[in-house]
């Protein structure tokens, strides 16, 4: 009885969080302005975002700015997750503390803490500063994902390595880093979605025309929802499910013997 | 040579490869520079004064503290703590059930958690945006609910602290969902079902298994959305037509409205000191968990 | 180990390769754009191509920014704040490289102080010369008009649904106790400081300017005696909002209130107490890119067809000589007393002109009134 009450709750739970998707996309098709009023079906405004040059820039932006966070959080993390649990506890505990910090910290205050800095250190706002705002909490992001699969994994491959006389960067090379790999692509995603989808931080230190995508979706919606922002909302969706659609059919074909593949028997 | 020695610090250690402590500078310096400093700035700013329209003065006084001692301000942080705790109750008794059913009885875990997640890489703004239309008395919902009898005619939910409520816990969910599921699905539920085997009614060995065993997921998931909530200003904004003020909207509105960016400082100064608490806090908690074998 | 392999573990496994795929397919997605094509538009300058307008947002005719690239070959690209208190957040806090902007006057004036404005190059702007309304020239906030050029002027007053409101408010006083009475719950005012505390004031008797603490404090009593009779503090919302019937009485400016009549009856009304008359000056932020396409807009928008044009859409009084409007603007417009209103009304308005000491007491009023 009770898992069927538990059922029923979980089903409650997804109804709530895909109302408003289904709303976004409902009135991504719908033909007439105004929200509340179904006026016919259309695909007319996907066309229109994808001939205003304001979204497509912003959302050319928001993939520059998300692939560069990616990239360098991706890099200063792991190496901090790699060196972490063997400092001294001297330096490992405030190090912890401060990639805690950084990712919990409330976005406005670290928005205006960043702006401050920018300001008075004179480096202009711009896609720079945005970038650099951002790998402040992604580079914690990568750090966690990468620590958490590290410190699964055991070292007796490593260890082997070293018996077959193998040197520490060759390990590293040929060992560590294809089983730390999918750790620290994840954390790429994961570093890429935040940057993507970030405002406030955004907000406080973009500079002038460095518009990113959700900036641009912020000063359309001041006028309440507008159905060109509502059919790239829509677009974006469908890339990102057309990207993890992509990838999980690239994973089923290549895996073959994956633990990973094994192991999970949700799909 | 140089192999040996190598081989031998890390079987001596017990540990496996050491890593050199220097790789872990990069990213220090960048927090160092980038996170602390720029703290360092909002906490000197605090000490500042307004000057003219939107100069700096560094007076080096406490009056922007002085000036948060009103009970006025005292309401809004009051009431941010009440959202917090509001956000974090709420998250937590929605969440936890569904995290638990998706990890004990769920059979496509990965597939379902994924569809969690999915709504969440649509655009915040206008996922929040979207409830101005599901929370207008013109939406059909409510003249569904109405028709059935669930609410009243007059009840409208726009710009008020309920519809507030409604998206934090709407926003937040994933954070307390996401580490709740990491932690209840490494349990062994053999052993819960063993023990009602034994005879324990199942909220004995939900009380004596499972809880201790989600309690790690229970903190972090407490932690992912106390913390940012404290800040919370755009869903104030977007959803409570900006009338209902939060320290996030305190500070927001002196960096781009009133443009007193050393009282905004004072007041952000106050938010990192809420949160340095509580983190100290739960990291104690966290670490009395390890050491009791949690 | 496979058992009992954490969440992190074998979800990691499979997001890897998730990971790896999207950001493949984002990346060809976007091709070699991402290459040459992004770095190449970011940060270069592209003197004669391109204009940067930081604008109110829905200022500005959307026919207006093809014909001007037609007239000049200037694309422009627009990014939008909606309150003059918010550009000078953004050009305070480093922002550099938007080529035009359009502060209200008194926003000019702590602009030009703050040292965010370059100068105006009068010599590039020939036919803004010919057709000025000369009151428009050496305002008071620019008297030498070293850093600003008119763009449009209006008032600050009430908007109400006529067919929603059966009484026929004409004062501030009317307009605020109707809210605090019979329609609370559907009143709006603008998220602006000077124009809400300063149309309180005014029904109060003070001068929409002043700087007295007292009189200030007073002003404050009403509006948190008003706080929770609001709907919305809201300048972009606002206009649909009473188009919808959400809101039945709304602070606002004139051009709003115009439009708003142009959909649904209603009328705007400046307070007979008195209220605020302003004048929106376009000016060239300090580290602009491109000055030239600045001067090239406003040069363009000063002809008379393309200030038709501007003025149908915002319903904005025009700056440019009433006599070379006649021809190519609509009657109703130029008759419309919304939008031109008669000398007469005019005469009761005073413009912007508050003191430092004044903002600063505002502002704490302002985060006082809306955390309550």
């Amino acid at each position: 009885m009770g898992k069927r009450l538990l059922k029923a709750h979980a089903l409650a739970v997804y109804v709530f969080l895909y109302a408003p998707i289904a709303v976004i996309v409902v009135y991504a098709f719908n033909s007439g302005r105004q929200v509340l009023n179904w006026d016919g079906f259309s695909t007319k405004w996907f066309g229109e975002a994808l001939r205003d040059n304001t979204i497509t820039d912003a959302f050319r932006n928001s993939l520059l700015i998300g692939a560069g966070n990616a990239l360098v959080a991706c890099v200063l993390g792991t190496m901090l997750a790699l060196a972490l649990p063997r400092l001294p506890r001297l330096l490992r505990l405030p190090l912890d503390a401060l990639v805690m910090m950084t990712l919990v910290t409330p976005e406005i205050v670290f928005g205006i803490a960043a702006l401050v800095f920018f300001v008075e250190t004179g480096i202009p706002l711009g896609l720079k500063t945005i970038l650099i705002a951002h790998v402040v909490f992604n580079a914690s992001v990568v750090a966690l994902v990468v620590r958490a699969r590290f410190t699964g994994m055991g070292e007796e491959l490593e260890e082997a390595s070293y018996d077959l006389g193998a040197g520490p960067i060759a390990t590293f090379r040929q060992v560590t880093l294809p089983r730390l790999a999918p750790a620290v692509l994840a954390g790429g995603l994961l570093a890429f979605t935040f940057s993507f989808d970030d405002f406030i931080t955004s907000f406080f230190v973009s500079g002038a025309g460095t518009t990113t995508l959700p900036l641009r979706i912020f000063s359309a919606l001041r006028f309440g929802i507008s159905p060109v922002i509502n059919a790239t909302a829509v677009m974006i969706l469908a890339l990102t499910l057309g990207s993890v659609v992509l990838a999980y059919v690239v994973l089923r074909r290549s895996s073959g013997g994956r633990e990973g593949v094994s192991a999970v028997p949700g799909l | 040579m140089r192999r040996r020695a190598w081989r031998a610090g890390g079987r001596r250690r017990g540990g496996g490869p050491r890593y050199p402590g220097w790789l872990a500078l990069p990213a220090a310096g960048w927090y160092a520079a980038f996170f602390l400093v720029p703290l360092g700035f909002v906490v000197a700013y605090s000490f500042a004064a307004l000057e003219g329209y939107a100069g700096i003065a560094f007076a080096w006084n406490l009056d922007n503290y002085r000036s948060l001692w009103d009970p006025l301000y005292g309401g809004v942080f009051k009431r941010t703590l009440g959202l917090s705790l509001f956000g974090t109750a709420a998250t937590l008794l929605v969440g936890f059930p569904f995290a638990y059913w998706l990890a004990r009885y769920a059979q496509r875990k990965t597939l379902l958690l994924l569809l969690v997640v999915v709504p969440f890489w649509t655009s915040f703004l206008i996922r929040t945006y979207a409830w101005l239309i599901i929370l207008d008395p013109e939406f059909p919902l409510f003249r569904a609910l109405h028709s059935v009898g669930v609410v009243g005619a007059d009840l409208n939910l726009l710009y008020t602290p309920k519809a507030i409520y409604i998206g934090v816990v709407y926003n937040y969910l994933p954070l307390m969902v996401l580490p709740l599921y990491a932690a209840l699905e490494r349990l062994d539920w053999s052993l819960v079902e063993a023990a009602q085997d034994l005879g324990d009614p199942p909220w004995r060995a939900f009380r004596r298994i499972t809880l201790p065993l989600a309690l790690p997921g229970v903190v972090a998931g407490s932690l992912l959305v106390f913390i940012p909530l404290t800040g919370e200003y755009l869903i104030p904004v977007i959803l409570g037509g900006d009338k209902t003020v939060f320290a996030g909207n305190l500070i927001a509105q002196q960096f781009l409205e009133a443009h007193d960016w050393p009282f905004g400082s004072a007041i952000a100064v106050v938010v990192i000191a809420a949160m340095t608490v509580v983190l100290v806090a739960f990291s104690r908690i966290a670490a009395r968990q390890e050491t009791q074998g949690g | 180990m496979s058992d009992q392999e954490s969440f992190w573990q074998r979800g990691v496994d499979r997001k890897g390769f998730v990971a790896a795929a999207g950001l493949a397919a984002l990346a060809a997605a976007s091709g070699g754009r991402l290459g040459a094509d992004a770095f190449a538009a970011v940060g270069r300058d592209e003197a004669g191509g391109e204009l940067l307008y930081y604008n109110w947002a829905d200022y500005v005719n959307p026919k207006t920014y093809p014909a001007f690239e037609k007239a000049t070959g200037i694309k422009v690209k627009k990014d939008f704040y909606a309150s003059n208190e918010a550009l000078l957040a953004k050009l305070k806090g480093g922002a550099r490289g938007y080529d035009l902007a359009v502060p209200t006057g008194y926003m000019v004036q702590i602009l030009a102080q703050e040292k965010l404005l370059e100068p105006i190059d009068w010599s590039k702007l020939p036919t803004v010369k010919k057709n000025i309304n000369q009151k428009f020239r050496r305002l008071p906030f620019d008297p030498q008009d070293r850093y600003s050029v008119a763009k449009d002027w209006g008032t600050t007053g009430f908007i109400y649904r006529t067919d929603l409101v059966k009484e026929r408010p004409t004062s501030w006083r009317e307009f605020f106790t109707l809210a605090k009475t019979t329609y609370s719950g559907k009143v709006t005012v603008l998220d602006g400081i000077p124009e809400v505390i300063g149309s309180m004031a005014v029904m109060l008797g003070y001068s929409y300017n002043t700087d007295s603490k007292s009189q200030l404090d007073k002003v404050k009593q009403e509006l948190i005696a008003l706080k929770p009779h609001l709907l919305a503090i809201t300048s972009t919302e606002y206009k649909q909002l009473l188009i919808s019937g959400k809101a039945v009485l709304g602070l606002g400016w004139n051009g709003d209130g115009a439009a708003v009549a142009a959909k649904k009856p209603a009328q705007y009304v400046i307070g007979k107490e008195g209220g605020e008359f302003w004048v929106d000056s376009y000016v060239i932020p300090v580290g602009a890119k491109n000055p030239d396409a600045a001067h090239a807009w406003i040069d363009y928008v000063y002809g008379p067809k393309a200030n038709a044009v501007e003025t149908e859409y915002t319903y904005y009084g025009s700056p440019v000589k009433t006599s070379l409007l006649k021809g190519v603007l609509a009657a109703e417009i130029l008759g419309n007393p919304a939008v031109f209103p008669p000398p007469n009304v005019l005469a009761k308005l005073e413009p912007n002109k508050v003191s430092a000491r004044g903002t600063q007491l505002r502002n704490r009023i302002w985060t006082e009134f809306k955390a309550s």
